[in-house]
Order: C-alpha cells, then sequence, then structure tokens
C-alpha cells in the first residue's frame, strides 16, 4: 500500500464518518431550522471528503478537475436549496425551537 | 482500494435510506423538502464513489447533472409548490 | 465600453475553462463548446450585468482558506452535537446589518453563512440579514464581520460602518 492510498482512505472514511453524523443530526435535531444546518453543512463536509478523497485515486488530471467542479457546484447548490427552504419555512411561520422558553423577536 | 471504495457507497446508501425517515415522517413540508438537499449531496457522493468502482467515467456526469437537478427542484418546490394563500391569490 | 470588453473578455475565459473540464479536454465538439460558451456568456450579462466589482485573487485566496478553516472547525463541532448523548442545543435567530453594499456582495454573504456550519440565513432583506444560529452562547457577530472583510478584499468594495 502506498501513500496516496493510505491518504484517499483515510480521507473517504472520514466523509463517510461526516454522512453518519448528518444524518443522525437529521434525526435528533428538535426543528427544521437545525436539521437543515446538520444537513447542508455536515453532509457538505462529507462530500468534501470523499472528493478529496478520490482526487487521490484519480487516473488522470482532468478527472480531479471535474470532481472539484461537481464538488463546488454542489456546494453552492447546498447554500441555494437550504437559503430558500429556511426562508420559506419562515415566510410559513414555522417557529424556531428554543432551549428555553424565549420571546422571539 | 476498489472494496473499500464499495463498502463506503453502501454505508454512504445506508445512511441516505435512513435519513429518508426523516423526509417520510415530515412533520412539516420544509423537512420533505430535505429530501433535495440529502441528493445532491450524499447522492453525488454515492455515484462519484460508483464512477471509481466501476471505472464508468460518465457517471461523474450524472453527478453533475443529479446536483443541478437538485437546485432546480430545490428552487421548484420552495418558490411555487409550497406558497402561502396570499401568494397564491397574488401569482395566479 | 473598456469595461464590457474586460467583462466579456473574463467571463468567456471562465466560460471556456469550465466547459473544458467538463469534455475533459476532448477537442472534437469545440463548435457545441462554443455555441454552449456563447449562450452561457449572453445569460451571464442578463442575470449579472456588467458592473463596478473587480475581482482580486490574493483576495478570493485569503476568502477561500479563511472558508475551508471555519467550514472545518464548525463541521466537527456540529457533527460532535449530533452524535453525542445530550445535543444541548441552542438556537437562536439573530438580526445582523450588513456593512456590505448591495446586490453580489451581500448574496455571496448570505451563502458563506449557510455553508459555515452552525449559522444559517433565513432571510435577507434591503437591509438587514437573518441569521439562525446552533449555539447562541457563541458570538455570530464577529464572524459575519470578518467573513465580510474577506468578501469586501475579495470583490474590492467599501465597508459601510
Amino acid at each position: 500500500m502506498n501513500i496516496l492510498e493510505l491518504c484517499s482512505i483515510v480521507f473517504l472514511v472520514v466523509g463517510a464518518i461526516f454522512f453518519l453524523a448528518g444524518t443522525i443530526g437529521l434525526l435528533r435535531f428538535p426543528d427544521v431550522y437545525t436539521r437543515l444546518q446538520a444537513l447542508a453543512k455536515v453532509d457538505n463536509l462529507g462530500l468534501g471528503f470523499t472528493s478529496i478523497g478520490l482526487l487521490f485515486q484519480a487516473p488522470e488530471l482532468m478527472i480531479a478537475m471535474k470532481i472539484i467542479l461537481i464538488w463546488l457546484l454542489t456546494l453552492v447548490a447546498s447554500s441555494t436549496i437550504s437559503f430558500l427552504i429556511a426562508r420559506r419555512a419562515m415566510k410559513r411561520g414555522v417557529i424556531p425551537w428554543r432551549a428555553k422558553e424565549h420571546i422571539i423577536e | 482500494m476498489n472494496s473499500l471504495n464499495q463498502l463506503l457507497a453502501v454505508f454512504i446508501l445506508a445512511t441516505l435510506s435512513i435519513a429518508l425517515v426523516r423526509v417520510a415522517r415530515g412533520p412539516t413540508t420544509a423537512d420533505r423538502l430535505l429530501a433535495a438537499l440529502l441528493f445532491s449531496t450524499s447522492g453525488v457522493a454515492i455515484l462519484l464513489l460508483l464512477a471509481f468502482i466501476e471505472e464508468t467515467l460518465i457517471l461523474l456526469d450524472v453527478a453533475l447533472i443529479f446536483s443541478l437537478l437538485a437546485v432546480i427542484s430545490g428552487v421548484v418546490f420552495a418558490q411555487r409548490a409550497w406558497r402561502t394563500k396570499e401568494e397564491k391569490n397574488e401569482y395566479s | 465600453m473598456i469595461l464590457i470588453l474586460r467583462t466579456t473578455l473574463w467571463r468567456s475565459m471562465f466560460f471556456t475553462g469550465v466547459w473544458w473540464i467538463l469534455i475533459q479536454g476532448k477537442t472534437d465538439t469545440w463548435f457545441v463548446g462554443l455555441i454552449s460558451i456563447s449562450l452561457a456568456l449572453v445569460t451571464s450579462f442578463i442575470l449579472l450585468p456588467p458592473n463596478q466589482y473587480r475581482f482580486s485573487f490574493s483576495g478570493f485566496a485569503h476568502f477561500l482558506i479563511y472558508f475551508f478553516a471555519s467550514s472545518l472547525k464548525g463541521g466537527i463541532a456540529v457533527a460532535w452535537m449530533a452524535i453525542r448523548p445530550n445535543p444541548d442545543l441552542h438556537p437562536n435567530i439573530y438580526k445582523i446589518t450588513p456593512r456590505l453594499p448591495e446586490g453580489l456582495g451581500r448574496v455571496i454573504l448570505a451563502n458563506t453563512i449557510n455553508l459555515l456550519p452552525g449559522s444559517l440565513s433565513v432571510e435577507l432583506t434591503s437591509s438587514n440579514l437573518y441569521v439562525h444560529v446552533l449555539d447562541e452562547r457563541q458570538s455570530i457577530e464577529t464572524e459575519v464581520r470578518s467573513i465580510e472583510e474577506k468578501i469586501a478584499h475579495m470583490l474590492r468594495l467599501e465597508l459601510k460602518n
């Protein structure tokens, strides 16, 4: 096993752990805003690690660049979608969950 | 190397399926919209892994389309399908 | 006129680069590429007309480094929140008045906040940005201010006080 494969394995496994954490967050967090956070961020980090892990396995430069392009596109996609969902939820009056009883401004 | 890729693809697929429980359960429409996000991250990751397992690099293009479609479906759901009553009157 | 020419040049270089990556460096479909690049150029002019934004590459590099470092840091924090037995969430919504001028800068700011774990922009009005945070005990204000500085540097914008 060479050093490239080792790097690849480490990044891929860390990425998979982030995906698991994102899913756990999605199931456990109390309201749509916190769930959005779990999904949009932790999963994005998971995808980031997966992409970097695969970069080490890429047979040629063009493929590596394409993976980076896909990753960047997905980052922009997640950010846009989560903003739209959160804004729409606010407009529809989905009340954010609070740890203690507070008055929402 | 390849068997690890396979294992991880199955693993991410499993987390994706578990996450779909939340989509099915709701309770709000916003929770259901999260499916669009799920497929744009987990789905793309699975496709990237599959592209390397099968050495069919055309799957990279599929991943690209997935993430583009996720944006479109997200935007359509949030802007058009899930409107308030007043907004519906405004537009139609 | 010079502005339009310069914008056209930069954007066509950018789209050519993206196309070149998409087709993985092959050259046999150059005419499809030519049409696609022209269409992308026209669309970009409709959506974002030529303007005074001047892109700074060193600013972009600083922004990227900051972005990846804090998204890693915050991602680990949120992942840990999700996994540990007691999530200990203290969410709240803050109102922040951006110092960036209206337009592209603010859109990038809202999107960057979305991608940085622990914070989520929920609404962007003409004067305010509403940010949902997972832990209200950590100051989001300082973080938003430093992102603003990075974006201002990247697009060579002036910050209001």
